[in-house]
């Protein structure tokens, strides 16, 4: 057997608590290529650099899959039903102009129409009361799980009020974004029994979501409702509307989104500061560190490991590589938040860092669309949870993690607390 | 309190907007305009402004004089 590379040494699920190590021995070199033919790329600058490259592609059509590279060498079949089975485009895996055009779409909808978007800072009296009312509820006990008790509820919640999801379709829309999300894998560990088992599910778990996003579309093209949604659904005058299918893979994508990156943001803030007992103490002292300690803790823990639609449209010439034209292109946000030719000390969570540009809603124009949102739920959250819970303490560390390399984050945190300050 | 945004690093991303709209304003797609003397109640709201900026751009005047672009 021919030895691992770092890169398919750090998808392993076994080392999904902590592929820092994995990601250090990658960034000797800058721009890997894998046996499968993917170009990783794992450090800053050159991250940076291929963000605002108009030669790098979003869109997974102009990329041969995976699966096309893999004849070449002896990597393993990646396993991704979503990129199977997603026909349509959405803003994440599109490029100019079509992106650019779908995203200034939906942006008046999610911010409020300018030019006064105060959409998002006017939510924040209705976050404060979900997190105080989760919060309540932990009166009394002296075992949580931060994770299904705190830092899925409230995401979800607001979610599914912001964009006009009926929050009673929660559970089955949790059931197929997990269903897909264990069914994806790009490393080794992709071609064993287990993981191709799940590839069937997997790919009608997204039919499925797809045909509930396209389903709630159509309610509100017959009767509108409140929410982006149906703004979207209903819109006209000077923003081109889009095609239905379009929209679909659009609200599919911003329910998923829209909630799964900020469970494991919070999650992994909770997990960060048990693991860093004096940061929670400054954070109790100093409250307002919370605004550039979320900035930290998206640097430290980013909820979105790496990106896999991206490809070379043309040869592209980086750190010594040649990136050939049709290659498919990793970029992993989570290695260049830790690279020390661009962070200080960056394996060192300090909550007061300055200069601190991370990469954890990415960069360029495909900058996380959610990212007002993700910062106001994460700030209030951990924030007050901080402040009200007394003598939090990890049970188990590291805490068992979620299959998914990409939305990386724990399924579980179990923490013993001494109780609930008003 | 005082800011300033360098203008020549802006690209236009405006979460600042979102977050403290009464100090930041996008006019047309990407030109950024503020109030470079905002009342100090919108402090709070120009911080997580300054804290949220992709590029690092805004600078606000410390209260023990120094600068920073992150923190209060």
């Amino acid at each position: 057997m021919v030895e691992e590379t770092p890169w398919q040494q750090a998808l392993r699920y076994a080392n999904r608590a902590n592929p820092y190590p994995f990601y250090e021995e990658l960034r000797k070199t800058p721009v890997a290529r894998q046996p499968d033919g993917t170009y990783v790329v794992s450090t800053y600058r050159e991250i940076v650099a291929l963000l605002h490259d108009p030669r790098v592609s979003s869109d997974p059509k102009k990329c041969p899959a995976p699966g096309a590279a893999r004849t070449q060498g002896s990597g393993e079949p990646a396993a991704e039903p979503i990129r199977q089975v997603l026909t349509e485009p959405n803003i994440i895996i599109s490029d100019p102009p079509e992106h650019d055009r779908d995203r200034r779409a939906m942006m008046p909808h999610f911010v409020g129409p300018p030019p006064a978007p105060r959409w998002i800072s006017d939510l924040e009296p209705e976050i404060r009361r979900i997190v105080g009312g989760l919060l309540d509820a932990m009166q009394g006990k002296s075992r949580i799980d931060a994770v299904d008790a705190f830092a899925y509820p409230l995401p979800v919640t607001v979610i599914c009020k912001v964009l006009g999801v009926p929050l009673e379709d929660e559970p089955r829309f949790h059931r197929w974004i997990e269903t897909a999300l264990d069914a994806l894998d790009f490393g080794p560990e992709a071609a064993s029994e287990e993981i191709q088992s799940r590839q069937a599910e997997g790919r009608q778990a997204v039919q499925e979501f797809g045909r509930f996003a396209a389903e709630l579309l159509d309610g509100y093209a017959r009767q509108p409702g409140p929410g982006m949604l149906s703004a979207l659904m209903n819109a006209d005058g000077q923003d081109a509307r889009m095609s239905k299918g379009v929209l679909a893979s659009n609200a599919l994508l911003l329910i998923f989104a829209g909630h799964e990156t900020t469970v494991n943001l919070i999650a992994h803030s909770v997990l960060t500061l048990l693991r860093h007992p004096d940061a929670l103490e400054q954070l109790r002292r100093r409250p307002e560190l919370i605004v550039p300690g979320v900035e930290e803790l998206l640097r430290f823990e980013s909820s979105v490991q790496f990106w896999h639609t991206r490809s070379a449209l043309e040869d592209i010439d980086i750190a010594g590589t040649t990136i050939p034209k049709g290659a498919p292109i990793f970029l992993v946000y989570g290695s260049a938040n830790r690279d020390p030719e661009r962070f200080t000390h960056p394996d060192t969570l300090d909550l007061e860092r300055r200069d601190n540009q991370h990469l954890g809603f990415s960069q360029g124009i495909h900058f996380c669309f959610g990212a007002p949102l993700a910062r106001l739920e994460v700030q209030v959250a951990v924030g007050e949870f901080v402040r009200r819970v007394r003598g939090p303490r990890l049970v188990e560390d590291p805490p068992p993690y979620r299959h998914n390399q990409i939305f990386r984050g724990p399924r579980h945190v179990l923490v013993d607390i001494d109780g609930i300050s008003a | 309190m005082r800011i300033v945004v360098d203008l020549n690093r802006c690209q236009g991303y405006g979460q600042c907007v979102y977050l403290a709209h009464e100090v930041f304003r996008l006019s047309g797609q990407e030109a950024l305009t503020y109030e470079p003397n905002p009342d100090e109640e919108q402090r709070l709201h120009v911080e997580r402004a300054a804290a949220a900026c992709p590029v690092q751009a805004i600078v606000l005047d410390r209260l023990d004089g120094t600068e920073g672009s992150t923190t209060p």
